[in-house]
């Protein structure tokens, strides 16, 4: 497509903050947990975005943000030009539709009694209240035939299904009102290895088929090499290092993002490496001063404890590191 | 003569009028302090194969058939007092979860403490010295103050050296792990992996690893056994059904992983899916899904033999290995 390349989701400088227990004089004052902490990147049209860290780093809480599942504590995020997180619900709708979602879990993410037709006529008759029966059903059966599941599921409920015939349901689901832009949350973890290259087979075709952009959330990095165009690296809210797959995993210029790499168990019969990277995720509860991954980082000095580093190009990379040549 | 020894073993769950077979056939040994990896799907029996050596197997499962050998002694007709002997004390688990493993109101120190009573007659104070002592070689950090702590208070990767910490305090023989780093991130997963690979080397413990991912299973194991519908479709050393897998399950399997195929190309994928054990189709289990299966297979279970330095379960073993060699080129 001739717009291919231009960014359609800008998302600028997001915080997002939970706040837990109250200030009340019973409760003993409230706490915050510091889900993510200023991030800034670009998705650009017909790409598939990577966002890769360990649980507890802020993915799963940037998708929900970017998807409206959240508000912003601050910071703006921008589709196709619009501003689009402070909207009100009846502006949103439109949006609503151009963004879809894919969960992780597809025993959790169909409702139990609800035939496969039912799950999947729902958003579309949401949103195109105008289409009759006959047109419902052609759509039903062209989504379904186009993400390989036989239209004769229609009539059966999801306990029926395997994981992975329920999560390219899901795909499915999310396919029906014919989104541009898709945000997949970890949506190959719960499946089994022969069912994971599958799924990921038939979010590649949907991709090419419907001029998908995706936004994929994944802990799995074998899987963002094969997948992803882009690769965002996020470590307790921050986004570290952001590159081109390719280019991130032949150079990788942040610290943590070498300590993960070399942390992936590998199949070509090498022994197990030791990984540079001590210790564990501090709490996002308690940031750590200056730069989030002193505490860990194997380079780190006096400067990163006191002075938090900036997202700057460094070689093509954009890197969050003082150090990063 | 080996360590552990099992021998054509088989383990079913009577279901209303039918009998659901979890295991058929299982046969392999294990040496003292090799590392051996059990790989397979969910429900390829992995976990079953494993709850069956510590004669675990839920009521009104059972083992029908078959010999597990420890020590000279066969673990499936000992009584469950003398199963109590061994189990915990010479053959250790350690499960995926170990927020579930642990209990949530016992101190770690308690529970360690716990499991030396119930196998040696020692009094308190060595209990707790020989505690620390282990809790030192697992690297958790001043083991004597996280002695009194209670799980809640370590992360998921402390809690996981915990529980490796109690696997190994009684010196067993072989500790079984069913999916120890699964529920870990990957750097955490690295550290575990690397810690045991060390106490297996340094304690001369046998390792049986249960696991659904390959490449955890290459970079720790000496041989793999290859599971499918309950069956053992492939054994033999780590690294070369790694490189050159002669079943086409276990092929289909490695070459199904991202880092083997080019990146943006479609994935290998192996069609439909495993059966359910009330569904098993006649013949060779994997035939419905094979690219090589004929009439043949459809009819006949292929035999476990021998082919080159392994034992494969497939009637075209030669066929489909000259060809994946051809496919290689």
């Amino acid at each position: 497509m001739a717009e291919n390349g231009k960014p359609i989701l800008h998302v600028e400088d997001v915080y997002k903050t939970f706040k837990i227990g109250d200030d009340g004089w019973l409760e003993g004052g409230a706490t915050y947990v510091h889900a993510i902490n200023g991030v800034k990147l670009d998705i650009r049209k017909g790409e598939s975005f990577c966002l890769v860290g360990e649980s507890g780093c802020g993915k799963s809480t940037l998708a929900r943000t970017v998807m409206g599942l959240e508000d912003p504590t601050s910071g703006t995020i921008r589709y196709d030009g619009v501003r689009i997180d402070d909207l009100g619900d009846r502006e949103r709708l439109p949006y609503r539709r151009r963004m879809q979602m894919i969960f992780q879990n597809p025993y959790a993410s169909l409702n139990p009694r609800m035939k496969v037709i039912q799950a999947l006529e729902e958003p579309l008759r949401f949103h195109h209240p105008d289409l009759s029966d006959a047109e419902v059903l052609d759509k039903v059966h062209a989504v379904m035939e186009s993400v390989g599941n036989d239209p004769k599921w229609c009539e059966r409920f999801p306990h029926e299904f395997s994981g992975g015939q329920r999560q390219r349901i899901s795909i499915a689901r999310a396919l029906m009102v014919d989104p541009e832009f898709v945000v997949a949350d970890e949506p190959i973890s719960a499946l089994d290895v022969s069912i994971q290259a599958q799924v990921l087979n038939v979010m590649m075709d949907a991709q090419e088929k419907h001029h998908l952009t995706y936004l994929f959330i994944t802990h799995d990095l074998s899987v963002v090499e094969h997948f992803g165009t882009r690769v965002g690296v996020m470590y307790l809210g921050v986004l570290c290092e952001l590159a081109d797959t390719r280019s991130l995993f032949a150079n990788p210029r942040h610290p943590y993002t070498q300590g993960l790499l070399a942390a992936i168990p590998k199949m070509d019969g090498s022994e197990l490496s030791f990984t540079k990277m001590e210790g564990e995720v501090p709490t996002a509860m308690n940031l750590p001063s200056g730069c989030v991954f002193h505490t860990r980082c194997p380079l780190a000095q006096d400067r990163c404890r006191s002075e938090s580093p900036e997202l700057r190009d460094v070689k093509g990379h954009k890197v969050a590191c003082h150090f990063a040549e | 003569m080996a360590l552990l020894e099992v021998t054509d073993l088989e383990v079913e769950f009577p279901l209303g009028r039918t009998t659901l077979q979890a295991i058929h056939g299982l046969s392999f040994k294990i040496d003292k302090g090799e590392r051996v990896g059990i790989v397979g799907e969910s429900g390829a029996g992995k976990s079953v194969a494993a709850f069956s050596i510590l004669n675990l197997i839920a009521k009104p499962g059972r083992i029908s058939a078959g010999t597990v050998f420890f020590e000279d002694t066969n673990l499936a007709d000992l009584s469950p007092e003398d199963m109590q002997k061994i189990r915990g004390n010479r053959i250790s688990m350690i499960f995926q979860d170990p927020m579930m493993t642990l209990n949530p109101v016992l101190t770690i120190g308690t529970q360690m403490v716990e499991c030396l009573h119930a196998h040696r007659d020692i009094s308190n104070e060595d209990a707790k010295r020989i505690a620390i002592e282990k809790l030192r070689e697992v690297k958790i950090p001043s083991p004597e103050e996280r002695f009194d702590n209670y799980p809640h208070q370590l992360s998921g990767g402390m809690r996981q050296r915990v529980v490796i910490a109690i696997a190994l305090i009684t010196e067993p023989g072989i500790i079984i792990a069913d999916e120890p780093t699964t529920a870990l991130d990957v750097t955490i997963q690295a550290e575990i992996l690397a810690l045991m690979l060390d106490l297996c080397r340094n304690h001369g413990v046998a390792l049986i690893l249960i696991t659904h991912d390959l490449a955890v299973v290459s970079q720790v194991t000496q041989r793999i056994v290859v599971m499918y519908a309950g069956r053992v479709v492939e054994q033999g050393p780590t690294r070369d059904i790694i490189t050159d897998a002669r079943h086409p399950y276990t092929h289909g399997l490695i070459k199904a992983l991202p880092q083997q195929n080019n990146a943006g190309a479609r994935l290998n994928q192996i069609k439909g899916s495993m059966p359910t054990l009330d569904s098993i189709p006649k013949g060779c289990a994997f035939n419905p899904r094979c690219e090589f299966a004929d009439g043949q297979c459809a009819e006949s279970e292929p035999e476990l033999r021998q082919v080159n330095n392994r034992l494969v379960a497939c009637h075209h073993a030669e066929t489909v290995s000259a060809h994946y060699a051809v496919e290689a080129k």
